[in-house]
């Protein structure tokens, strides 16, 4: 009893995933600027920046429905916990249980269908843009998304994480047999967490702060929440698919090469932000669809033919 | 969908001064907009009248921030026609000097808002860091970053020695490798490509009948140059090499910014160069003689024109200002029809919106 | 393009447009021809079409001191050259024909001349302030006090 609640609070929960978000931002910028010639942000910031919204007055225009625009951020920070502590963190994890990885699916959607119907509910032209842009952000990656991480769970013969990590123990890493899903992975994370080059729902030029734009105070302090969460349970989700060989003999080890994993992968993130531009709706649309999914599908077609 | 009209500006991430635009939208899809100036009406013209020509160069300094050299240097220009004398040579030379710097660095910065706009933020930050050395140019040379006060009627304010002559020279060469680099990525990035090629293109004749001057018009094959046709010492004795693209789009409109930032570079290096020996202003009367003239030049945005009328007494009669953003506006509207939403940020950082100057 | 020559503009116009021009020499710079208001439509029409290229640099409109009863407007036009028409108005009844449907982009210029002097342009279906604010209601700046209130 005592184990689980520790569990769900420290490890690997709450504080721990609360912690990671915050570092996770924090590496995401300092690399972002230092690919532009910038010093970038000191280490405290992130968590500088949600102690400062928390304290903020909280508005909303006149006629939204306030206690929707209470609970559509909780939720969705519930759901990224919650999808947190079924991810393996370097090998450990205290709940896991077969079929898994499609809970961890489910509950990581919930957020993009939240943040669409923060943007309806906020009767702001620019929120209901926005919101509008991400759902339609929304079909053109997450289908290329979730055809790309059935591979694993194809080759590993198991929907548990926690199973597809262990049978790399014994196969090798996923990375190497499926580099093409893995790329496709990293593409789908990158709209997911809707991250330039696909931030059409968040564009500033074009919808100001996108859904949302009338958020502020706390409300806005939990959504920044969600986002880095989100990309932390996501950059783990693909770690532990692709790269679950960290499972040795010595837990510390498993945890250094866990870290360097994760280094690596925002390093992917952030330099893919800063080198692309930002695609128009129609042109992302036509990416998934004539690229993505049929790449998905080949690489999918492989991973069977190999398992036979 | 239904037409919803979303507002942009006066406060909008995508202006940097204040405009009113009403846009027409349904779906993903511009149907036209309207436009309202004057959030930033300072009554230019008319204060004009009631200062002496000497204040006045004060005053015109500051309609516009990026451009205020060009507009003293035409004004006193314009003077200095009405008082019929020509001023030393390496004066003219000193606002060659000037002005070509000022294209640079607002082509910079104009490169950087498209950059930003579209998303390449890592472009906007390293064009700003580069325009950091032209202003720094400037600050040595005349004091101030933004605001030279380098022209007086009869020549300029101050002289350049050796000193500045050798900085000069450095951080020319070193933007020049920059401006090669930055010209490289956006002549072929292909995220910059998707999202500037084709869009928004204007024919010839929709610039003819719209008045449109500048870069924008020489994007669509129009060539028109003030420095090259109507030119104002001493461009009279350098070669400008005018570019022009066919396609009209908002790729040719960089296309052909970017390639003039590389034309002022070299004209920059050309007039550091033949600098003639000399002094820098010669006296004047304060009263200008009776008369009335009309001078051109080419700003960073096109062609800027100004009527100025004396009276015989030590105040202009009339100042008349037309800045090439202003020509630029009237275009606007019909631009922002059949494109999409997330063009607009293309379609309005092509048009490199200068308010203040438009205002006045 | 070729800057035009004067003579052949004076030329043209009476052929196309039927009639008299003079050049006005005031004006350093650009060469000027001075018409009257009612000839204006018929000699835009005759330049927009005939010549290589024009392109409207601006509406210059002003009220000399010394002949406080008269509007002068320039039409400022560039084409290799510079080059303008000149014509005097009456101050408290200005009208003009607007050139809109001929250069679309004499828009913004008309509509600053018509707030700042005072100008009607007949021909268009509204002319909206341009500069000014909406609430501005003291007149035309630019218009002496005597005049205005004449």
């Amino acid at each position: 009893m005592i184990r689980s609640l520790f569990n769900l609070l420290v490890f690997p929960g709450f504080m721990f995933l609360v912690l990671s978000g915050l570092i996770f931002e924090w590496l995401d910028r300092k690399f972002l600027a230092r690919f532009q010639r910038r010093v970038g942000p000191p280490w405290y910031q992130p968590l500088a920046d949600l102690i400062k919204l928390f304290s903020k007055e909280d508005l909303l225009p006149k006629n939204a429905n306030d206690l929707l625009a209470t609970l559509l951020p909780l939720i969705s920070l519930s759901s990224v916990l919650t999808a947190g502590l079924y991810v393996p963190i370097a090998g450990y994890t205290p709940f896991s249980f077969e079929g898994d990885l499609i809970v961890i699916i489910f509950l990581m959607s919930v957020p993009t269908l939240a943040y669409y119907l923060a943007g309806i509910i906020s009767l702001g032209i620019y929120s209901i843009l926005g919101g509008g842009r991400s759902l339609l952000q929304f079909f053109a990656y997450e289908i290329p998304l979730l055809i790309a991480l059935s591979g694993p769970a194809i080759l590993g013969g198991s929907w548990s994480v926690s199973s597809i990590m262990e049978s790399q123990g014994r196969l090798g890493p996923f990375i190497i047999f499926q580099p093409l899903g893995f790329i496709l992975a990293i593409v789908g994370l990158i709209g997911k967490l809707k991250r330039d080059p696909f931030d059409i729902p968040k564009a500033t030029s074009e919808v100001v702060g996108g859904s949302l734009t009338e958020f502020s105070g706390a409300k806005l302090g939990f959504w920044n929440l969600v986002m880095d969460i989100q990309a932390v349970v996501g950059i783990f989700l693909l770690i532990d698919l692709y790269f679950g060989w960290t499972k040795m003999g010595y837990p510390i080890l498993s945890i250094v090469i866990f870290v360097i994993e994760c280094l690596i992968l925002i390093l992917i993130l952030s330099g893919t932000s800063a080198i692309f531009a930002r695609l128009r709706i129609d042109q992302l649309a036509g990416l998934g669809w004539r690229i993505l999914v049929p790449l998905a599908l080949l690489q999918i077609g492989f991973v069977i033919l190999m398992g036979v | 969908m239904d037409k919803i009209s979303i507002p942009i500006g006066p406060q909008h991430p995508l202006l940097k001064e204040p405009l009113s635009m009403m846009v027409d939208i349904s779906g993903e899809k511009v149907l036209g907009g309207s436009l309202r100036l004057g959030y930033v009406h300072r009554g230019i013209e008319r204060l004009a009248q009631q200062r002496t020509y000497v204040q006045n160069i004060h005053l015109i300094e500051r309609i516009c921030g990026i451009c205020s050299h060009v507009h003293t240097t035409t004004y006193c220009y314009a003077v200095e026609a009405l008082l019929g004398i020509e001023i030393p040579p390496r004066a003219q030379y000193i606002r060659a000097l000037m002005c070509e710097l000022e294209r640079i660095h607002s082509h910079l910065l104009w490169l950087g808002i498209l950059a930003k706009h579209i998303g390449l933020d890592t472009i906007f930050m390293h064009t700003w860091h580069d325009r950091e050395m032209v202003l720094d140019i400037m600050e040595e040379v005349s004091g101030g970053r933004v605001s030279h006060a380098a022209n007086q009627i009869g020549g300029v304010r101050f002289d350049l020695d050796a000193e500045h002559d050798k900085m000069i020279r450095k951080i020319l060469i070193k933007l020049h490798s920059q401006v090669e680099g930055l010209l490289d990525v956006i002549e072929t990035e292909p995220a910059a490509m998707a999202r500037t090629k084709g869009v928004a293109p204007i024919s010839p004749d929709l610039i003819k009948a719209y008045g449109v001057v500048g870069p924008v018009a020489r994007a669509s094959g129009v060539d028109v140059d003030m420095r090259r046709d109507a030119p104002l010492p001493p461009y009279d004795q350098l070669e400008v090499k005018v570019i022009t693209h066919k396609d009209g789009d908002a790729w040719a409109r960089t296309f052909v910014r970017v390639e003039e930032t590389r034309v002022s570079l070299n004209l920059c290096e050309t007039i550091i160069r033949e600098m003639p020996r000399g002094d820098v202003v010669v006296r004047t009367p304060r009263r200008i003689p009776a008369g009335e003239v009309i001078i051109r030049s080419e700003a960073p945005r096109g062609e800027l024109f100004y009527y100025l009328r004396s009276d015989g007494s030590d105040k202009p009669a009339r100042l008349k200002v037309r800045t090439p953003t202003l020509a630029a506006l009237s275009l606007l509207p019909v631009q922002l029809s059949e494109i999409n939403v997330a063009d607009i940020p293309v379609v309005l950082a092509g048009v490199d919106l200068c308010i203040a100057c438009a205002d006045r | 393009m070729t800057p035009i020559k004067l003579e052949d503009l004076c030329a043209e116009i009476k052929t196309k447009a039927g009639c008299q021009c003079e050049i006005y020499d005031g004006v350093l710079g650009d060469q000027t021809i001075s018409i009257t208001p009612d000839q204006l439509k018929p000699v835009i029409d005759v330049i927009f079409k005939t010549f290589d290229y024009y392109h409207l640099s601006a509406i210059t409109v002003q009220q000399r001191k010394d002949q406080p009863d008269e509007i002068e407007v320039f039409y400022n036009f560039w084409s290799g050259s510079g080059f303008s028409l000149m014509l005097r108005l009456p101050v408290k009844s200005a009208k003009l024909p607007s050139i809109i449907s001929i250069i679309p982009g004499a828009d913004f210029y008309e509509r600053e001349a018509a707030e700042m002097f005072g100008i009607e342009f007949t021909g268009r279906s509204e002319t909206p302030p341009l500069l000014l604010p909406d609430e501005w209601d003291q007149g035309p700046p630019f218009i002496g006090e005597k005049e205005k209130n004449g």
